[in-house]
């Protein structure tokens, strides 16, 4: 079965920022939760045959990520990068992955990350399947190829739900699902020295910037600042037993056990 | 800094923390080598780093080479060790001086991790002398045979294919020695017992003896007489890789120093509060990036072809007793508790001291930097 498969992934930010967001080569990774979304795209080329091509918009600091995906396996790396995308919310970011997408029809597969380490919306992949008029599966744990479709197990809340999807298909990969491979260093050098990563602006996705960026986007990050917990240290009075139980009741009290 | 050496630095760290972290005490306790680990190492090419590609290796700089170096030595010493040797002083002569045949034979199964190398040149009454060895080979037919008493093998206990430093020409003083390799399982080669060793105790670190041991005329490397030239040319390029590792270990101790001073308290405060310690964080993190600089220096000349002896030589002079000086202020922070199997600067404190004895002691590189600068 040879398949077209594309991954959306992001370059994120690894460090906890200060007082502004920057992306700077330093402080970005390839976003862990998109790993596991190569790897089932990687594990069916491995087991078929095709091509899998990951997609990632951010700044041109970002297209390491995009070569670390060729590290692994990917064939095809795409930055969707351009001023105006600046500022984009999910909506905007969706609009532009979309537009790439449909340039790289015929596909039979779009995978995604569940979230995102730092910004951690969920959003964007089922926003881009909507977009893309895809049927989509969130969590998916496992899957079964079918000539035109694929059985997947999706996990959620204790349950454990079997669909089966038509292809061409969205589907957000559940980060336990698989082990993510490691970067080989013959994959690092390849993909570094002698891979290509495709930039595509505005232009070549036929967009207007009125469309993606702030001028795109239906949500505004207003401000922002660090959430601080409160910890409490507490300790119990009384003999081991009666600590035990003062213990116990108060978990239940929470509704964590019992 | 380019973004594929910052993407060695980012794969051989996070591989190195989820697979060798979780080990890295017990293996030194128990001196045991994680052959599971050093398995998926290879895997992932860290036995061919510098390697031409078309003899199956990575194909990398030297820049690579000595961030991942830091980053495995960052979590594991014993480690770093491994690798580092194997790479430099075991496949790189073979890669720079071997046959063409010679290279199809070893280099593949060598650079993919599938056997390991070592390097024997020390012996009871040669180290730093290294002209002064005793170990040798003679003609016979078909053959050489060998005989040597080799001492503090690096891998010693689990070496496949070793470049034993020999005498093939005992008259001709230093002009008479050459390398030969000799593969483990050859009758008359015997490796002995393990070293019970202060610290790097996961590396199995041994003596190895050649007993009249029969190896083809084939597997000379080099020339007859070239002995010395190889090992200059592999020690020249050992050095910025123990450099590294004293680097990731100095880096680990610093991490682990700050770590713990921020979080005990003493008079009411994090100790990070306290000037004294302060002083030392500081010293710590200026002598670090010093020495890091002064290998990814070595690194960079030796990638561009430019001479790099004498800035490799005293990269790793520096920092060996950097990697010293820093893991014994980490000690002395952790106070008490540094002292004890309970935190992890007790063994960076170990590992870094023998930095500043092998692949040249701090004492021998005093004087090759020495001669470089007066120029005699």
């Amino acid at each position: 079965m040879e398949r077209h498969i594309i991954v959306c992934i992001k370059a994120v930010i690894a460090q906890v920022p200060g007082k502004r967001v920057v992306r700077a080569p330093d402080v970005l990774a390839l976003n862990p939760f998109d790993r596991p979304a190569l790897e089932v795209a990687l594990c069916m080329k491995e087991e078929g045959s095709g091509t899998v091509t990951a997609i990632s918009m951010g700044p041109e600091s970002a297209a390491f990520a995009l070569s670390e995906a060729m590290a692994i396996g990917v064939d095809r790396g795409i930055l969707v990068c351009d001023p105006a995308l600046a500022g984009s919310d999910t909506l905007a970011t969706s609009t532009a992955l979309a537009a790439a997408i449909r340039k790289l029809e015929p596909f039979d597969l779009v995978l995604f990350g569940t979230r995102t380490a730092d910004s951690d919306t969920g959003q964007v992949g089922p926003q881009t399947a909507v977009l893309l008029d895809l049927p989509l599966v969130t969590g998916v744990s496992s899957m079964e190829q079918k000539d035109a479709s694929l059985v997947v197990e999706r996990r959620a809340d204790g349950f454990q739900e079997n669909f089966e999807v038509s292809l061409p298909a969205a589907l957000t990969i559940h980060p336990g699902s698989v082990q993510p491979r490691d970067l080989g260093l013959s994959g690092i050098e390849r993909a570094f020295e002698e891979g290509t990563v495709d930039q595509w602006g505005l232009s070549e996705l036929g967009l207007s910037p009125d469309q993606v960026g702030w001028a795109g986007s239906a949500t505004l990050v207003a401000s922002w600042t660090r959430a601080i917990k409160e910890k409490k240290c507490e300790f119990l009075s009384g003999g081991a037993e009666e600590q035990a139980d003062e213990l116990v009741k108060r978990l239940v009290a929470l509704g964590l056990i019992g | 800094m380019s973004e594929k050496h910052r993407a060695v630095r980012r794969s051989v760290r996070a591989f190195c923390e989820r697979e060798v972290l979780p080990i890295a005490k017990d293996i030194d306790q128990e001196a045991r080598f994680p052959w599971e680990v050093v398995e998926k190492m290879g895997a992932l090419g860290y036995f061919g780093i510098q390697v031409p590609k078309e003899l199956g290796g990575a194909g990398m700089d030297s820049v690579s080479y000595v961030i991942a170096i830091e980053e495995i030595s960052r979590v594991c010493g014993s480690l770093g060790l491994c690798v580092t040797v194997h790479n430099s002083v075991a496949v790189y002569p073979i890669v720079a001086f071997g046959s063409d045949e010679q290279k199809q034979r070893w280099v593949p199964p060598l650079a993919r991790g599938e056997k390991l190398g070592a390097f024997c040149l020390t012996e009871p009454n040669a180290g730093s002398d290294a002209a002064a060895i005793e170990a040798t080979a003679m003609r016979s037919d078909a053959h050489y045979v060998v005989n040597a008493n080799k001492v503090l093998v690096t891998n010693g206990g689990v070496a496949d294919i070793c470049l034993v430093f020999v005498r093939t020409d005992p008259e001709a003083g230093r002009k008479g020695m050459s390398v030969i390799v000799a593969e483990r399982g050859t009758a008359g080669f015997v490796v002995g017992d393990l070293e019970d060793l202060c610290g790097m105790r996961a590396n199995p670190v041994s003596s190895i003896r050649l007993y009249d041991c029969r190896v083809p005329l084939e597997n000379l490397l080099g020339k007859e007489g070239m002995g010395l030239r190889i090992a200059l040319a592999a020690l020249d390029t050992g050095r910025i890789g123990i450099a590294a590792q004293a680097v990731g270990i100095a880096q680990a101790a610093l991490e682990e120093g700050v770590r713990y001073a921020k979080q005990r308290r003493q008079f009411g405060v994090p100790i990070a509060k306290h000037q004294a310690v302060q002083m030392m964080i500081a010293d710590m993190a200026t002598q670090v990036e010093a020495a890091r600089l002064m290998v990814y220096r070595a690194a960079v000349l030796r990638d561009h072809g430019k001479p790099f002896s004498q800035a490799s030589a005293m990269a790793k002079l520096n920092a060996s007793e950097v990697a010293s000086k820093v893991t014994d202020m980490a000690v002395q922070i952790h106070g008490g508790y540094g002292y004890s199997k309970s935190y992890p600067v007790e063994r960076y404190y170990r590992d870094a001291r023998v930095t500043r004895i092998y692949e040249g002691t701090s004492e021998i590189h005093r004087m090759v930097i020495a001669k470089n600068v007066l120029g005699s």
